[in-house]
């Protein structure tokens, strides 16, 4: 190596007081960036990745401790004072989160947030901080940045606030950008668009980039280098093409062969419908209802009608807000509805929830957040059992314990943890238990919103592989929404793509995959499923 | 197929809720615990306290009114003699030197007339003597008829280590009911402000909609009542009593409740576990009952440690008003009235309530601050 790193961490540390004792976060990690190149750190949740940066930035929660060495250009990081540490970060070494709905201050205008780095880490006047910030924002790729820069946060989409964010971290020409999974949060299309800013920007402006992301496709297409971590650990680092190409450690080797694999049949002609929606219509606003984002009505779901005959996965794909959600809970009764809808031979467009009540044992729902989804408050024997509770009110506590057991053996959980409280589990084992609590009741139709979009790759697999058991163990038929198109192909059979609450387009899974006929479906699978580096994307 | 059916399902681990995790935080709260040790010291003495102490809390001491608190016991040496010489003077009997020895006091007495054995009776009238007795000179029982004999009493010896009161009456006695009265209101009060507003906040708060702005405008009506009108109202309408102190006072603190109670109920039912409840084909009650409160009880915690000193603070306004309760039976903030009102010539009437009242009232804060802390997800 010719050149001097940027920053060198050597042997670090972290770790963390807890009620249960210390948690060792970080167990002594190298780490080396050069100027200008791209590092990658890869790692599922839980594996130190974000707590690495964190604790180079002197971020920590305050239960938190970090050993070892961190040095920027020789100078030593770690345990440097705050106002030292300040003229290093937010100067130099500068970070962009991956919420970019809570990163900003929602109470200033973007260009004051923008401007208040320049003018404290540079002394310029305020005007000059706002012409400053009007580049910043020009170069980030917002349309007419000297308006912009007086919007609220609240009026941007989550890509322009995550170019906003941007904009703040490269105020001061930064040295080094660390992005911590600055695209997990927003839609595909988007994130395309974010990964190919920041390699032009990279381009332009020659700095370091340290990249925090489980997802390996984006590595792929993005960095130079990767270090893969595992348990505080980095076992395995490399250049991308010889690491992708040439796996050595096995955690490497099986997080690339984690994406989901298999497709599904399609069902016999045959076969009965179960739900169907005629020309369903869902409208929110009004009078200030659930999901009104500004005032007037939102059609939130625009005449769709769906058809789901017995063993059949359709897959419903889309960007969020597309509609795909609300369509699922319409389609289940949760959600007042234009339209009509049947399931078996009976009309329930205009079921109440009292006469929905029985039928809401067939129907059952999945939800994306394993963390929402299960009540913090009861065991999970409590909360796999309360549909039976419902459904079979008569059951006695000894047979509603051997019924828990039995669901959750399916979903291959140990039985023996069923006194616990869902904060205990990790969120692939939550995400069992949601489903655990749809299977008890036996359903014919489980509507999945979202299910495996919060877990990490690898867990994702193996929650697919028990979604298709148990649909070919029960006979069970899927709606399966989902904005991740390589599980909609592993999963569905029939897939429906949607747009502001339309359907763009729709047919079996091969056919719209193969050969995606609306510009739309095409734009969505050139975002997920090509494999062309960004780079290259930018320099043509 | 039988040999999976071997689960030790008796015994399966029992998790750690959170609860147990909140509670963990609060051990370690140095404050919090010690305010918690402080108040069940507290209520322990309010509870047994008045039947261990020698006085009853509505026994008056004519000869003691406003003794100063001391750890020595009354009556002090040099009061005794005089003391003594004041009671012999009633039964107009000429008294010789008077000694005291140890608890008995003695001296001789004569007179022009043979002595009346009843005479005994002005010396055990008061509150200092008791076993009076006559004895002749050589210590034997008095002859009939004899003109002079020696007055035998013993000293009744009594402490007040908190002083005694403008009626005389023994101020530790009196402050240990008023611990117990000021601690039932609180509890009570809080108790009924808890079931009112937590039940009616749910409520309103998962029906939503036109339901939820009844109930809601009713509690702003509600708030807008002055509460001490609404006392005196109460009051006159039903006499003074002490339940209807804590009904006044549960009355009027329930509305904070439900509207604490209600926004959190507002954003628990956006929570996907209710949605998934409601998937379920749970009924309403059902949700309310096992999701929403259960989890909207954090904040209830914390604010009903917050509610307890207010309660009983509320009680001391009352009874400060004279709309309380009632004369013999105190409360803290009785006490406090009538030390404020003496304050000049017996501070210890004022200091010995006050600071009472005070380190409850501490402790209280000091346990909900660390409740809030203990449960604050945030801190996770």
């Amino acid at each position: 190596m010719s050149q001097e790193a940027i920053l060198q961490v050597r042997d670090l540390h972290v770790e963390f007081e807890t009620n249960d004792g210390t948690v060792h976060a970080v167990r002594g990690i190298d780490l080396d960036v050069m100027p200008g190149e791209t590092v990658a750190i890869v790692g599922e949740s839980g594996s130190g990745k974000s707590q690495t940066t964190m604790a180079i930035m002197g971020l920590l929660a305050s239960n938190g401790r970090a050993r070892g060495s961190a040095k920027y250009r020789g100078q030593e990081l770690i345990g440097l004072p705050e106002r030292k540490l300040n003229r290093v970060r937010g100067e130099k070494i500068t970070m962009i989160f991956q919420e970019p709905m809570t990163s900003l201050d929602p109470l200033y205008r973007i260009g004051r947030q923008i401007a208040e780095p320049i003018i404290h880490h540079r002394g310029l006047s305020a005007k000059a901080a706002r012409a400053r910030a009007i580049e910043l924002l020009d170069l980030v790729g917002i349309p007419d940045p000297a308006r912009r820069i007086d919007s609220y946060p609240h009026e941007l989409s989550g890509g322009q606030r995550q170019r906003v964010m941007i904009a703040m971290a490269l105020a001061n020409d930064p040295d080094m950008l660390i992005a911590d999974e600055p695209t997990t949060a927003l839609d595909v299309t988007i994130q395309a668009q974010i990964l190919a800013l920041l390699a032009d920007l990279q381009k332009k402006l020659g700095m370091a980039i340290a990249f925090i992301t489980h997802d390996l496709g984006i590595v792929k297409r993005f960095a130079d280098r990767v270090y893969v971590m595992r348990g505080g650990e980095v076992v395995e680092q490399g250049a991308t093409a010889a690491l992708f190409a040439a796996p050595q450690h096995p955690y490497t080797k099986m997080l690339l062969a984690a994406e989901p694999t298999g497709r599904k049949q399609p069902v016999a002609a045959g076969e009965p419908t179960l739900l169907e929606g005629r020309d369903v219509e869902v409208v929110f606003g009004g009078g200030g209802g659930w999901f009104t984002r500004s005032a007037g009505e939102v059609r939130a779901v625009d005449g769709v009608s769906v058809a789901l005959r017995r063993g059949q996965t359709i897959g419903i794909v889309g960007e969020s807000g597309s509609g795909k959600s609300t369509l699922g809970r319409a389609l289940l009764r949760l959600l007042p509805s234009e339209g009509t809808v049947r399931f078996g031979d009976k009309d329930i467009s205009g079921a109440d929830k009292r006469a929905m009540r029985p039928l809401r044992r067939q129907l059952q729902l999945v939800f994306q957040d394993p963390f929402g989804s299960l009540s913090p408050r009861m065991t999970v024997g409590q909360v796999v059992t309360e549909g039976l509770k419902v459904h079979e009110p008569g059951l006695p506590a000894r047979e509603r314990d051997r019924r828990a057991i039995e669901a959750l053996k399916e979903v291959g959980l140990d039985p023996a943890m069923r006194n616990r409280y869902p904060h205990e589990f990790s969120g692939g084992q939550r995400q069992r238990i949601a489903i655990a609590r749809a299977m008890i009741l036996k359903p014919s139709v489980v509507v999945l919103d979202e299910p495996t979009s919060a877990l990490d790759r690898s867990v994702q697999k193996q929650i697919v592989d028990l979604l298709r058991d148990l649909q070919k163990a029960h006979g069970l038929s899927y709606l399966f929404i989902s904005h991740d198109l390589a599980v909609v192909r592993a999963m569905a059979d029939h897939i429906i793509v949607m747009k502001s609450g339309r359907i763009v387009e729709e047919g079996p899974t091969d056919a719209i995959f193969d050969a995606p006929r609306e510009p739309y479906t095409q734009a969505l699978m050139a975002a997920a499923i090509d494999g062309t580096p960004f780079r290259q994307a930018v320099q043509t | 197929m039988t040999t999976d059916t071997a689960i030790p399902a008796e015994f399966p681990p029992a998790g750690r809720s959170l609860g147990q995790d909140a509670w963990l935080r609060l051990r370690r709260n140095r404050a919090a615990v010690a305010s918690a040790i402080v108040l069940l010291l507290l209520a322990f003495a309010g509870i047994v306290g008045p039947y261990l102490t020698p006085h009853a809390y509505d026994r008056i001491y004519p000869q003691y009114v406003r003794a100063p608190a001391s750890l020595e016991a009354y009556p002090k040496e040099d009061a005794i003699v005089p003391a003594f010489q004041r009671v012999l003077e009633r039964a107009r009997v000429e008294i010789g030197e008077v000694e005291v020895s140890g608890t008995t006091v003695r001296a001789p007495v004569s007179s022009g007339e043979p002595l009346d054995p009843r005479i005994v009776r002005y010396v055990d009238r008061s509150d200092l003597f008791s076993n009076a007795r006559l004895e002749g000179e050589d210590g034997n029982a008095l002859a009939e008829g004899a003109t002079s004999g020696v007055m035998v009493a013993n000293v009744q010896r009594l402490r007040f280590l908190f002083g005694t009161d403008a009626n005389g009456r023994d101020l530790l006695s009196r402050i240990l009911i008023g611990i117990r009265i000021s601690l039932a209101i609180g509890v009570l009060a809080s108790t009924m402000a808890l079931l009112l507003g937590v039940t009616y906040g749910a409520i309103a708060g998962y029906l939503g909609g036109r339901i939820d702005n009844v109930m809601m405008r009713v509690v702003d009506i509600l708030y807008s009542l002055p509460f001490i009108f609404f006392v005196i109202l109460l009051v006159v309408f039903f006499g003074r009593s002490f339940v209807l102190i804590f009904i006044a006072i549960g009355c009027t603190e329930w509305l904070d409740m439900a509207r604490i109670v209600r926004g959190q109920t507002l954003t628990i039912k956006r929570q996907e576990y209710v949605q998934a409840a409601e998937a379920l084909g749970v009924s309403d009650a059902g949700i309310v009952r096992r999701h929403i409160i259960p989890n909207a009880l954090g904040p209830v915690v914390v604010f009903v440690t917050l509610l307890v000193p207010k309660a009983i603070l509320l009680e001391s306004l009352l009874s400060f008003l004279g709309l309380g309760v009632q004369e013999p039976l105190t409360s803290l903030g009785l006490l406090i009235a009538e030390g404020a009102s003496n304050m000049r010539g017996a501070a210890w009437l004022l200091i010995y309530p006050a600071v009472t009242l005070t380190a409850i009232l501490f402790a209280l804060n000091f346990l909900g601050d660390g409740l809030r802390d203990a449960l604050d997800p945030k801190d996770r």
